[in-house]
């Protein structure tokens, strides 16, 4: 009998223990442990956050769902790692601390023959300063509650335009290497289109701040895509959309401090600067736990563990940005110091950015952290779940599924208005994700085809059928593991 | 205010009948992208495959 503990019931953590209970026979176990109560259709969050959904639709609690499905359940939150065991424990475990109820702050060992660290990311607010969701006017979108109390900022703003006020919205990224511009990119066009609808265009500046050298970097470097009959790069698509919707920007933006109202910022020419406003969301950076990690004596090896997130089968020797490689981004997820650990999603530590790095002229480093969205942390998580399943199947180590960030598409359909005859979405798919300059040199690493933009209605539509598959799938309901990845 | 999406243009991003079709197209080229296999990158003859 195996026991496999799943670290996070996000959407990389959640998907790995579907796939597992439903590969393999009972007598093996399958547990996951999450300090969160209830599953979230992330992506879905963004309407939260105009009032156009209720949070009670994007989530639903995980408890009842795993313990129908034989799925343990710990409601905690990791703490340290101990992939040796210690002195009285043979088992390798995690040490977790109870959240809720009579268990709160009470620790426990738990043991595992495998492990998937599906732990996400740290939304590190703490490293900017004053961004503090629902305080000095700023919000974020990033979890459901924060979607909520976006919009009751966003909604009383809304009402004071409509009593004659004149106001300015800044929507982006809060950090000089934040990442997920695509979530603030959906967020202020639905902001932009819920103005018109509430007839108070007239009445906002809607301003985007962003850390990308250009605008369409999406953390990905840009990217060259086939728009109807035209080759187009995705700076002129996002262009011509804010221009269009009459969208001012500020780019190559690191925020470094937040007072009420007020944004302050480097820029790559080494100007400090800043921005009024009376309603923001800033993307905070993204950064690991902090967690720790003992071998059997108790002596810290956190370093063969972790580098912020996790350390897998990437290649991490530090090199130029010339010397870059697709061939160094992880394809097994494995971790190469203790080979029944695993780290899908945005849990392992990537090689480098995919963004090309750029340095203010006084040394700050403000570029895009690598994306890692919905769809690649379904498929690493799934790729994980069945070497696992194999290898215990099998009796002996199986890696044959794998999946790179650079031998992998993507979709981002990325919400640009809710209505279902006056929504709009601006569909957008990359493949590969990481660029593959050796195979697709003369079109920016990517194969044209495979990665096109869309505008239009249908791309609304297409979001809204996915949040509802999606919510389907992680239900478990009959049927959900046709619906890929 | 820049106008750089034409109105006709625009007249067929959101006409539903039209969008109908596009959203069928859009499924099933995403799902080719997305769901066509993924693999690894370092020795592409032997990993390529889909988990």
């Amino acid at each position: 009998m195996a026991k496999i503990v799943v670290l996070g019931a996000g959407i990389s953590g959640h998907v790995a223990a579907s796939h597992l209970r439903r590969k393999l026979p009972k007598e093996h176990q399958v547990m996951v442990v999450s300090p969160n109560s209830n599953y979230q259709w992330i992506p879905s969050n963004i309407w939260v956050g105009i009032g156009r959904m209720k949070s009670k639709q994007i989530l639903f609690p995980l408890a009842p769902l795993y313990k129908k499905k034989h799925i343990g359940f710990k409601q905690a939150k990791a703490v340290t790692f101990h992939p040796e065991g210690d002195v009285t424990e043979n088992k390798p475990y995690v040490l977790v601390e109870g959240v809720v109820g009579d268990s709160k702050g009470k620790q426990e060992k738990v043991t595992y023959d495998y492990l998937i660290n599906a732990t996400g990311p740290k939304l590190n607010f703490e490293a900017t300063e004053g961004l503090i969701p629902g305080t000095n006017s700023t919000y974020s979108v990033c979890t459901y509650t924060h979607a909520d109390h976006a919009w009751e900022g966003l909604s009383a703003l809304i009402a004071d335009m409509k009593k004659g006020k004149k106001a300015k919205i800044l929507i982006g990224t809060g950090h000089a290497k934040a990442t997920c511009q695509g979530a603030a990119f959906e967020y202020i066009l639905n902001v932009e289109q819920e103005l018109r609808r509430h007839k108070v265009r007239d009445m906002a500046e809607v301003t985007w701040i962003s850390n990308e050298y250009q605008l369409g970097d999406f953390g990905m470097d840009g990217m060259l895509l086939s728009y109807g009959d035209m080759t187009m790069k995705s700076h002129e698509m996002v262009e011509m959309i804010f221009e269009d919707r009459d969208i001012k920007w500020i780019l190559g933006a690191g925020v470094q401090k937040i007072e009420n109202g007020i944004a302050h910022y480097e820029n790559l020419d080494g100007e400090k600067k800043s921005e009024t406003y009376d309603f923001a969301m800033l993307i905070p950076s993204f950064s690991g736990h902090g967690f720790k990690a003992f071998d059997k004596n108790n002596k810290d090896i956190t370093d063969k563990l972790f580098k912020g997130f996790m350390i897998v089968d990437a290649n991490y020797s530090p090199k130029p940005y010339e010397e870059w490689s697709v061939q160094d981004w992880p394809e097994t997820y494995q971790n190469p110091s203790y080979k029944n650990i695993f780290a899908p999603g945005i849990a392992f530590a990537p090689p480098h950015s995919i963004s090309k790095p750029r340095k203010s002229k006084n040394g700050t480093e403000i570029f895009p952290a690598p994306p890692r969205t919905g769809m690649p942390s379904g498929i690493t998580a799934k790729l994980v779940a069945d070497n696992i399943i194999d290898t215990i199947k099998s009796g002996k180590e199986q890696l044959h599924h794998k999946g790179s960030m650079g031998n992998m598409g993507a979709a981002c359909i990325a919400s640009a208005g809710f209505g279902m005859t006056s929504g709009s979405g601006v569909s957008i798919t990359t493949y590969p994700i990481v660029p593959d300059y050796e195979k697709y040199p003369k079109t920016q690493g990517r194969q044209l085809g495979k990665t096109f933009g869309e505008i239009g209605l249908a791309g609304h539509w297409l979001k809204l059928a996915l949040h509802y598959a999606f919510i389907y799938k992680a239900k478990m309901k009959p049927f959900w593991w046709l619906i890929p990845e | 205010m820049t106008q750089r999406i034409s109105k006709y243009q625009r007249l067929k991003m959101m006409n539903p009948i039209l969008q109908f079709f596009r959203f069928i197209y859009l499924s099933i080229k995403i799902l080719i992208v997305v769901a066509g296999g993924h693999g690894g990158t370092r020795n592409i003859k032997s990993s390529t495959s889909s988990s």
